[in-house]
């Protein structure tokens, strides 16, 4: 287990390109990944983000900057060489042994006793509930029992750094859950430093410490799931993390008598209500007249009794268009003018209702540039008012 | 009366029965989700209704009378699927309208229908796109748009947003319900996702080995399952089914050894005294402590994997059964890192009681 660093690393798979800039594949990303940490490289396809641990896997050169593990540059050995386990798409497990030897057979060939790589298999079996498979040959099993092999075997190595491509991207549903919670146990109680790639931000926040979010192969932030749900960077990462994501409106801001006020609006362009801040939400370059993009979180704009009371807004109402309990959560579809605005709830809110007082508290609220769309000020860093969370009548 | 009526359906294929005497009625305007995994016989059944196949028993009503001798274009029936199966060649006006044009609605009348429909889907800005120009979301939508824009009596729909991304079937859950209302159409909306079956149905119907294991609302459905496969398929995270025997106490109240924690089972029955039974428990309806709570079990909390608006906790009980809880975001917990002892409350009010054998529940009535 090591700390794994990557300085300024750039990927250009053709170079004959001209225009050098469009042609990056990975962008000058640097991370700084801590011993034992577990970090999500997460993205849309063609972002970066599978180039990026392939170079740290060493299945793809590195066209400038540096990769190390611990204080060792490894960007420059051969993949053998560089002491990490990976479980890859399409790293196929050996057709001609059975499971329990795909699983064993790095820890045989790095020397471990016999009884050793027994009881590890074992161990990680349990773990990944493939006991049952274990005397079967690869091709006799489903997708996702194969995906669960390849991280058996990836898992079961000692290794400075795990490289996971996809793991869990095929679980059976009645086994994901826990099996995300156990894979994450057996991770913090090793130390095992593992960087793992997905397109699937539940994945990514379940399982990791810190996330890396990628587009076009920029590093657009890294940091906890905290941090991108409560501060994201930009208005990339507000409109692609979060389930739902953001609600964005445009937003100007207003100066009256002392007191500063956002004037919302669609993104067609159409008045729908005004915010008045607190006067301690203040950020750098504030000015009259300043646009924005605003951002409205869905899980802290509240509804029902008691929504106004910690509001910015006064007497804002929307008509509900949907409103879907989920079990343990409920998901509300509203109409705001020509805006469409999702609220979700942990409570269950009575179907007969078609109009709702919404409350717009101070910790639903983002604010970024107009022009650069860069995050001005994140409404979770100012004091909270003392409500209890917006609960609904169950 | 009853809009769509199903009565006594019935399909084998070869001596498989996919359809195995299906009967329900359904009200004008009402939306009915039929949820199952794959290979239940979902399509089967929407073929069946639509006329494209014919069962091999039972009778298919509308408005009180039989369809059975009417073909698939002659029932009032509208189908969309997966595939979008949409002409390759027209533009999405004229995939659009070539439910109208069959029927010889006059050109002005077309063009002001296809429009108003494509306005509600959100698609007016690409009806001069060939299909093969359209993301798999406004694919869908146009295929909506064909199967809507005559008004149909009854529209069937096959697991519609089974191919879009993530983003847009998301919003399409959240659009569909106004869209249904809008046309007043009856719909079957038929899915493997258990999230739409509770969002779109005013009654969602279980369909395993080829019968409504469960038809009812989906509060019902999700609060009152029939047995255990039911409870499985609706939720993420998963029920817990722990395995227990109550037995009765000396006062004749039930207690019972919950994962090796003595609990009592409050509004139980005499009769599940000494039977095998698996007290069902939604991870929702477990709250967890950093400090000890009268009544609370006390067990490892082994990891936190934060999930949308919520947390899946993994928790570790006394006799080292697993249990999953949710907790809110805000949870104090929910940073946690780690391994770390922490105290759960369980509120068997509402923890559900199956027998172990059949699975069957042991509350219904």
């Amino acid at each position: 287990m090591a700390s794994l660093t990557l300085e300024h690393v750039c990927k250009r798979y053709d170079s004959s390109k001209k225009n050098q800039d469009e042609a990056l594949a990975v962008n000058d990303v640097s991370l700084d990944i801590q011993d034992g940490e577990i970090i999500g490289l997460l993205g849309s396809s063609g972002c970066g983000k599978t180039s990026t641990l392939r170079m740290i896997a060493g299945f793809e050169s590195v066209t400038s900057g540096s990769i190390r593990i611990g204080t060792k540059q490894i960007n420059l050995l051969k993949p053998a060489e560089r002491n990490v386990a990976m479980a890859f798409e399409g790293y196929a497990l050996y057709p001609p042994l059975t499971v329990s030897q795909n699983i064993a057979f790095s820890l045989l060939r790095s020397h471990a006793s016999k009884e050793k790589a027994q009881a590890r298999v074992k161990e990680i079996a349990d773990l990944l509930e493939i006991n049952d498979l274990l005397e079967l040959y690869p091709p006799l099993l489903s997708g996702g029992q194969q995906q669960r092999v390849s991280l058996a075997r990836a898992l079961a190595r000692d290794a400075d750094v795990y490289l996971l491509d996809e793991p869990m991207s095929q679980l059976e549903p009645l086994l994901r859950a826990k099996l995300r919670a156990r894979i994450k146990e057996h991770l913090i109680a090793r130390k095992m430093t593992s960087v793992f790639v997905t397109h699937d931000q539940t994945e990514a926040v379940a399982l990791a410490d810190r996330i890396a979010v990628m587009s076009d192969g920029v590093l657009q932030q890294f940091g906890s799931p905290d941090d991108l749900k409560e501060r994201p960077a930009n208005l990339f990462v507000a409109s692609f993390i979060g389930e739902p994501p953001m609600n964005l409106f445009r937003a100007s801001l207003r100066i009256d008598s002392g007191r500063n006020l956002l004037d919302v609006t669609s993104d067609k362009g159409q008045a729908l209500f005004q915010i008045a801040l607190p006067a301690q939400a203040r950020w750098s370059g504030m000015a009259a007249g300043q646009k924005f993009h605003l951002g409205l979180r869905p899980h802290r704009v509240r509804v029902g009794e008691g929504a106004a009371a910690t509001s910015m807004t006064a007497g804002l109402t929307a008509k509900v268009v949907s409103n879907h309990w989920l079990g343990d959560q409920t998901h509300l579809g509203l109409e705001i003018g020509d805006a469409f605005v999702v609220v979700v709830t942990d409570g269950e809110l009575s179907h007969a209702q078609d109009q709702v007082t919404l409350g717009v508290p101070i910790e639903s609220l983002h604010l970024f540039d107009a022009a650069t769309t860069q995050a001005v000020f994140h409404g979770p860093d100012m004091p909270r008012a003392e409500q209890p969370r917006h609960r609904v009548a169950a | 009366m009853s809009h769509l009526a199903l009565n006594r359906v019935s399909k084998k294929f070869g001596a498989r029965k996919i359809l195995d005497d299906i009967s329900f009625e359904m009200k004008r305007g009402e939306t009915l989700v039929v949820f199952g995994p794959s290979g239940v016989g979902k399509t089967t059944l929407l073929r069946a209704i639509s006329g494209i196949m014919d069962p091999d028993e039972g009778d298919v009503l509308l408005n009180g009378r039989s369809v059975m001798d009417k073909g698939p274009e002659t029932r009032g029936v509208a189908m969309a699927f997966q595939n979008f199966a949409l002409y390759p060649h027209m533009t999405a006006t004229e995939n659009i309208a070539s439910p109208l044009r069959s029927r010889g609605v006059s050109e002005s009348e077309i063009q002001s229908k296809v429009k108003e429909v494509a306005k509600l889907l959100r698609i007016d800005h690409v009806l001069s796109h060939l299909p093969r120009q359209l993301s798999n979301g406004q694919k869908q939508r146009t295929s909506l748009a064909r199967s809507l824009v005559h008004n149909p009596e009854v529209l069937l729909l096959d697991d519609p947003l089974r191919n879009v991304d993530a983003k847009v079937r998301y919003e399409m859950r959240l659009e569909l319900p106004r869209l249904f209302k809008r046309f007043q159409t009856t719909v079957i909306y038929v899915t493997q996702d258990y999230k739409e079956a509770m969002a779109l149905g005013d009654r969602c119907g279980v369909l395993l080995d080829g019968r409504f294991q469960q038809l009812d609302t989906p509060a019902q459905v999700y609060r009152h399952p029939k047995d255990t496969r039911v409870a499985n398929l609706f939720g993420d995270p998963p029920i817990n089914l722990v395995p227990t025997r109550p037995s009765k106490m000396p006062d004749g109240s039930l207690h019972t050894n919950l994962a090796g924690h003595e609990m009592a089972m409050p509004d139980a029955r005499h009769e599940w005294a000494g039977r095998d039974c698996l007290i069902g428990l939604r991870p929702e309806h477990i709250a967890l402590h950093a400090t000890p709570q009268p009544g609370a079990m006390q067990v490892e909390l082994e990891a936190v994997t934060p999930f949308s608006v919520r947390n899946v906790m993994l928790l570790r009980a006394p006799d080292g059964t697993e249990i999953l809880a949710s907790t809110p975001e805000d949870h104090p917990l929910h940073n946690a890192r780690g391994q770390q002892r922490v105290w759960a409350s369980i509120d068997m009010k509402r923890a559900l009681v199956f027998d172990r054998q059949t699975g069957a529940s042991l509350l219904a009535a």
